[in-house]
């Protein structure tokens, strides 16, 4: 048992069982629902998820062979599509109407209208049968009365909506809630509640006794359609519309007759008798239809509903095809209207419906070729995308466009790629082989394009046009980032807080966005970091000063303890001490290395470079510690390792001064201590290796110094700055003392000699050179041989380098004395023949130990014997070559 | 050079040798070459401490590396190696 030939065994079965004894089956023919319901329903459904269709939409699937492809998918053609489904059930339906009797007259009245307008629909239907997917209800998303939805509920929901209403007269008593309506139909004038409940019951009536007698009436079957214009909402959705319209028909417990409801509703309206209220509505809709504002206000709510035009225009046509085969228009009109009214239980589709109809003939031509399933496909899918692209179009302007993008771009671009950007410029330059930088702009711009999913040029495919565009952009965007840093320190930049999102101007690979934000103490405005940190360390400096003030101890005190501090320990962390720490030390070195990378950056740019900031940082001459900080730095790889670069940036006096306190300070340098076999017998590879990072590094530097800018008289006041203050035996048993010496001395020697060619030193230097020679060789004088290290360091070292695999080539086994005999060499070449003779007394044990050590490596058969042999012999050939002399085969003869 | 945030101490020991302490009784030992905020470090020069329980018995082995990448989420502490170390 069905009712409207409902298929008894659909899920909904609770319902339709109510539904039935609510009502008496009245199957005249009966159809085949599968038929003309195409399975629709037989979906299982959440009776108690009544909402979510209308939010969500209703699936697709939900029926599965309607054909979605037709126009838009706008709400009115689902409406169409879909009341059509259920309106060719309703009218082929043999349903059995409960009073049918009662409610004659009243659908009578409403098939005759049907019919009247109905002759050329059904083909007309056929085309339009055109399931289109239910979207979800607008109106839930904006405050937009959504007509057209409403209606398609009450349409769909007919079946629905008709149980219950008979459910709900039977069990339930009346209660009018009129006012229910009102919110719906914001634009509806005070007849329009009346006239919903008219129509609502109306379409109740016409839904349950209008189809019986299509069944009988071929003419009338038309007119369902028209009644049931309205997508068909899901029956949730429905239940929803019927909950509202429920009450109305509470009204009249087992009274179908519409008149009487009629009368009833129309009561609160002063509208006491149903005719009237047809009139009244018909004359209303009739003024409506002139009223020129009323058009444009459903013309503007079937935008918001539909977007697009086809919607309207397929229900014109509809329409339109009704009304010109209605043979009288008014009387249709009327129906149409109650039709539309009690569907959509909203006046406004009253409006709707007319401002469709009177446009309806300009559209007739289209529908007359009907789209193919894949051209409605493409038809709605480009829909659907000029939809999305009008949404929010023309909300900004191409300025406002271009702002954004500057903005954006001003995060990723830079004035400073080298310093902010340092990896990705090598990077570059690595794929590129070339120098990075020309090319930069052009190529954010177009990472940029490329990236934001601008479609290069837009329509026309311009994509040299858009390029060039945004090249412009991204020149914008430096001189946005260039002049950050500056807002910044004007605070400006609050007011745009937040508004593009966090503008984050020092972010950049070399200061990313940090996990942890620690409130810094603010500083004050004109103290940047670097000002700040020099300021403090000036501070304690000061402090530091005046304590040792107050205790008494003056310079030259400080300066007595610093020599004799010398043997005093090994201990980096002592001699450190003694300079502000550890941590102090350090951190000086993270300054300078700001400062060097500031200067660079400066370089690179072209600008001048001031090192007044570096030279502060590096705490040359700084009294303040016992040990010049900058000695302190040495001490740490890091410090050494930057000693090349900031010698880039110091003038020739700067140079001399800094190579003045190192040479004062030799003593206390760690490197020197822990390659002195005295201080540390037993070096470990890590220290072997240190040792030869700096003979590497600032060694390299000296010399080149030496070489190139310093004159005679510098070279000397150095050498003199290392006798005066230095315990010279010491440095002379460390390797790098040792070599610091000789490269100074030998030096000396040859610019000494090209100065004797050319007669270019007066007598006061040379004067002046061989009293500090002579100071030199008296510190010396005696401890010659000491600066050879004993066997037991030898051996250590060779241990330890041999372990490290470095040096392996030259002397695997065996310890280089080269640097002595280097010493001794330039030693004898600067002093006088007795000099010469002191130095071959004291080392005479060395000269034939060595002599005698080759003499050995001659009966070793083996090559790297030989070698050895040929090195040892060298090595000591050029201390003996200085005095004239060649030591060969065991024997020393005169240099000939 | 301000030492205003932790992470600044940690930045003066750069090119120094550091014992990061790892959860999952591991230890390194390397030369600071790199750190971020998330305490993610790139140690060169590193020896790695694994201490195990076997039987009741802690032992120890160690695996060196030229250069390692340490994610900080394993890290627990950061300090200056021993001298000895």
């Amino acid at each position: 048992m069905s009712f409207f030939g409902f298929n008894s065994k659909l899920p909904n079965e609770g319902n339709r069982q109510r539904h039935d004894h609510g009502k008496k089956d009245n199957n005249n023919s009966p159809l085949d629902f599968e038929d003309t319901y195409k399975g629709y329903g037989e979906y299982e459904r959440e009776e108690d998820d009544y909402l979510n269709d209308e939010t969500f939409g209703d699936d697709v699937a939900f029926g599965t062979d309607f054909d979605f492809g037709h126009g838009s998918s706008s709400a009115n053609s689902g409406m169409i599509s879909t009341n059509q489904s259920q309106g060719q059930q309703g009218f082929n339906d043999p349903v059995g109407m409960q009073g049918a009797q009662a409610q004659q007259q009243q659908f009578q009245m409403h098939s005759s209208y049907a019919a009247a307008a109905s002759t050329t629909v059904p083909q007309q239907q056929a085309q339009m049968n055109v399931t289109m997917d239910m979207r979800p209800m607008e109106s839930l998303w904006s405050n937009q009365p959504d007509m057209s939805t409403q209606v398609g509920q009450n349409e769909v929901l007919s079946m629905e909506e008709l149980e219950r209403q008979q459910i709900q007269m039977q069990q339930q008593q009346q209660h009018p809630p009129p006012q229910m309506f009102m919110p719906n139909y914001p634009n509806q004038q005070p007849q329009q509640p009346q006239q919903q409940f008219q129509n609502n019951y109306q379409n109740n009536f016409q839904n349950n006794f209008q189809n019986p007698q299509n069944m009988n009436n071929q003419f009338q079957q038309p007119p369902p359609p028209q009644i049931f214009n309205q997508p068909p909402p899901p029956n949730q959705q429905q239940t929803q519309a019927q909950m509202n319209q429920a009450p109305v028909h509470m009204d009249s417990p087992g009274q179908f007759n519409p008149q009487h409801m009629h009368a009833m509703h129309a009561v609160p309206g002063g509208m006491p008798m149903p005719m009237q209220m047809n009139n009244q509505i018909s004359n209303h809709l009739h003024h409506q239809q002139f009223d020129p504002s009323l058009e444009l206000k459903n013309q503007n709510q079937h935008r918001q509903q539909q977007v697009m035009g086809q919607n309207i225009g397929q229900n014109e046509l509809l329409e339109n095809d009704q009304a010109l085969s209605t043979p009288s228009p008014k009387p249709t009109h009327q129906v149409l209207q109650r039709e539309d009214g009690s569907i959509a239980s909203n006046g406004n589709n009253n409006q709707s419906y007319i401002h469709i109809k009177d446009k309806g003939p300009r559209r007739m031509s289209r529908r007359s070729e009907p789209l193919s399933s894949e051209e409605q496909k493409r038809l709605q899918i480009r829909h659907a995308k000029v939809e999305k692209i009008l949404k929010n179009a023309g909300l900004m302007t191409p300025r406002d466009k271009d702002f954004i993008t500057r903005y954006q771009l001003s995060q990723i671009v830079t004035e400073d790629p080298y310093n902010e950007d340092f990896y990705f410029q090598v990077y570059k330059i690595i794929q590129t082989g070339g120098v990075a930088g020309k090319s930069n702009k052009d190529l954010i711009a177009r990472a940029y394009l490329e990236h934001s999913g601008h479609r290069l040029g837009g329509r026309y495919k311009r994509a040299d046009v858009a390029l060039q565009r945004m090249q412009n952009q991204v020149e914008k965007a430096v001189t946005v980032a260039k002049e950050r840093p500056q807002k910044n320190k004007d605070n400006t930049d609050s007011a745009r807080e937040g508004v593009l999102g966090k503008i984050s101007s020092s972010l950049n690979s070399k200061a990313p966005r940090r996990q942890l934000q620690i409130p810094s103490p603010k500083l004050s405005d004109e103290e940047d970091e670097s000002k700040l940190s020099s300021h403090a360390s000036s501070e304690s400096l000061e402090e530091v000063t005046e304590s040792l003030n107050n205790v008494g101890i003056n310079q030259s005190s400080r300066s007595r303890r610093r020599s004799s501090y010398a043997f005093s320990s090994v201990d980096q962390i002592s001699v450190l001490s003694r300079s502000g720490g550890r941590k102090f030390v350090l951190s000086l070195i993270e300054t300078v290395y700001e400062e060097v990378l500031e200067l660079e950056a400066q370089l690179r740019s072209g600008n001048e470079t001031d090192s007044t900031g570096l030279w502060e940082s590096l705490h040359i001459g700084d009294e303040a510690y016992d040990v010049s900080p900058f000695i302190s730095m040495l001490s740490f790889d890091k410090g050494v390792k930057i000693m090349p670069r900031i010698f880039n940036f110091l003038d020739k006096a700067s140079k001399l001064k800094l190579l003045q306190t190192f040479f004062n300070e030799l003593s206390h340098l760690n490197v020197i201590i822990i390659s002195s076999f005295k201080t540390n017998p037993t070096p470990t590879e890590a220290q072997l290796k240190k040792i030869e990072l700096f003979q590497g590094v600032f060694l390299k530097i000296i010399v080149s110094f030496l070489s190139s800018s310093a004159d005679f008289i510098e070279i000397m006041g150095l050498l003199l700055h290392l006798i005066r203050n230095n315990n010279v035996s010491f440095i002379s048993t460390s390797t790098l003392g040792l070599n610091l010496i000789t490269i100074l001395i030998s030096r000396a020697a040859i610019i000494k000699q090209d100065c004797n060619r050319t007669n270019s030193l007066s007598s006061p230097d040379i004067q002046a050179w061989n009293e500090i020679y002579d100071k030199l060789f008296i510190s010396l004088e005696t401890k010659l041989s000491l600066v050879f290290p004993p066997q037991e360091y030898r051996d250590t070292v060779v241990k330890e380098t041999s372990q490290s695999g470095q040096l392996q080539q030259s002397n695997t086994q065996y310890f280089d004395q080269s640097y002595i005999w280097q010493f001794l060499a330039s030693l004898a070449l600067s002093g006088k023949l007795n000099h010469q003779r002191i130095i071959i007394d004291e080392v005479r044990d060395e000269i034939f130990g060595t002599i005698n050590c080759a003499e050995q490596m001659k009966s070793l058969p083996d090559q790297s014997s030989a070698y050895r042999r040929d090195k040892l012999y060298q090595d000591l050939n050029l201390f003996l070559n200085v005095m004239g002399l060649v030591a060969r085969d065991g024997e020393i003869s005169e240099l000939k | 050079m301000s030492l205003a945030t932790p992470l600044d101490l940690l930045k003066l020991n750069l090119d120094e040798r550091v014992y990061v302490k790892l959860r999952g009784a591991r230890e390194l030992v390397g030369t600071l070459q790199a750190f971020d905020s998330h305490c993610n470090f790139v140690l060169s020069d590193a020896v790695e401490t694994i201490y195990q329980l076997i039987d009741g018995e802690l032992k120890s082995r160690e695996k060196s590396s030229e250069m390692i990448f340490v994610r900080g989420d394993t890290v627990a502490l950061i300090t200056t190696p021993l001298p000895d170390e």
